[in-house]
Order: C-alpha cells, then structure tokens, then sequence
C-alpha cells in the first residue's frame, strides 16, 4: 500500500470517527439547543482534525517499522490532478445535499437543528466520497 | 475537425531499461515525480503534462517523440 492510499484512508477513518462521535451525541437532537448541537458538530469536526493528526502519524510509524524504510511523500501534476476531481466531487455532493435539505427543511417544516445537523453531517459525506474517489483514482 | 480521442503511447519501460535497468523510483526522482506517477504513465493510465514529458525525454536524453507518441 502506498504512502498516498494510507493517507487518504487515514482521512476517510477520522472523518468515520467523527460521524461516529456526533451520531452518538445527537441523539436527542430535537429538544436540544442550536448552541449545545452546535457545540457537538464544532467538537466533532476538531475530533476529526485531530484523529486525521493522530492517524497519520501512526500509520506513517508502523508502516517505517514495517518496511524498514521511509517512503518520500513527493506531490507531483497527477496527484493535483486528482485532487482537482475529489475536490469538484465534494463540491457537487455538498451542492446537491445542501438542496435537497433546504428543500426537506422547507417541504416538511423541519426543526432548523436537523438541517444544522444534516449539512454538518453532507459535508462529511462529500468528504468520505471525496476520499473514495481519491483511493480508486490512485490504484 | 472531428472530436477523435487519441491514444498516447510512450517507450518510457523500454528507456529505462535501456538505462542501465534504471528503476520506477530512479526516474521519479530524476524528473521529480513519484513513483506511482511512473507505473502509471507505463501503463498508459496517465498521459502527463507537456513540460513532464519533456522532462522525461530529457532524462533518456531523447527527443520528446522519441518517447511519447500517438498510436494511430
């Protein structure tokens, strides 16, 4: 496994911890407060910052124990280029998901807490798509 | 002129073994790529930019068509 692939897995498992985190926190989200959710999703999004720190330090010291060497992470035209797709597929996911809860929020009368949540929540599924995209593009 | 997609080969395996058996990670770092960018340019996966592809012709000390060229 390349040093590319484990550092967008290590992206997709901190961004799956940090979902994990927020659903576990979010449980009563209807009869909490905008400040409290907003708190969660804040704390959640700096929990996935950190395990993405945490991850990929990790893995870049088992794999260094592993090979016995340290792989160079050179960034060249391909990876911008792939980078370039998995940002433009983030943007359209988050783009679609943003209307569909807008529209959801407006055609159900939803609470605003869900669609707080809901759009936290699209941005890191754009991300874990993002991320997907990344890992097939550099096989 | 009509839109035809065109397929762009290239002898960079040929090349590097030509070289002295140069390896992927060899020319990675003589042109300043990484080596899976190499594996996928052998395998016609990627078709990289002009300015890497002249920087890969130079590192055979060949002419660009020498290395990459469109099969009709």
């Amino acid at each position: 496994m390349n040093i590319k692939i484990r550092n967008t897995l290590t992206e997709i498992i901190s961004a799956a911890i940090a979902i994990i985190w927020m659903y576990s926190k979010l449980n009563a989200a209807a009869n909490m407060s905008i400040a409290s959710i907003t708190q969660v999703l804040v704390q959640g999004i700096g929990i996935s910052i950190l395990a993405a720190i945490f991850f990929a330090i990790v893995i870049a010291i088992v794999s260094a124990i592993i090979t016995e060497s340290k792989e160079k992470n050179v960034v060249d035209e391909r990876d911008n280029m792939i980078e370039f797709y998995a940002l433009r597929l983030s943007s359209v996911i988050f783009g679609i998901s943003l209307v569909i809860i807008l529209a959801l929020l407006g055609w159900f009368n939803l609470h605003i807490n869900f669609g707080i949540i809901a759009i936290t929540f699209s941005v890191f599924l754009a991300s874990i798509c993002s991320t997907f995209l990344k890992i097939y593009l550099y096989k | 002129m009509a839109k035809k997609k065109i397929h762009i080969e290239n002898t960079v395996r040929r090349l590097r073994f030509n070289n002295d058996e140069m390896t992927q990670e060899q020319l990675a770092d003589l042109v300043g790529i990484s080596r899976q960018t190499v594996v996928a340019i052998e395998k016609y996966k990627y078709t990289p930019s002009l300015e890497l592809a002249f920087k890969i012709a130079l590192a055979f000390n060949k002419e660009i068509q020498e290395v990459f060229f469109i099969n009709q």
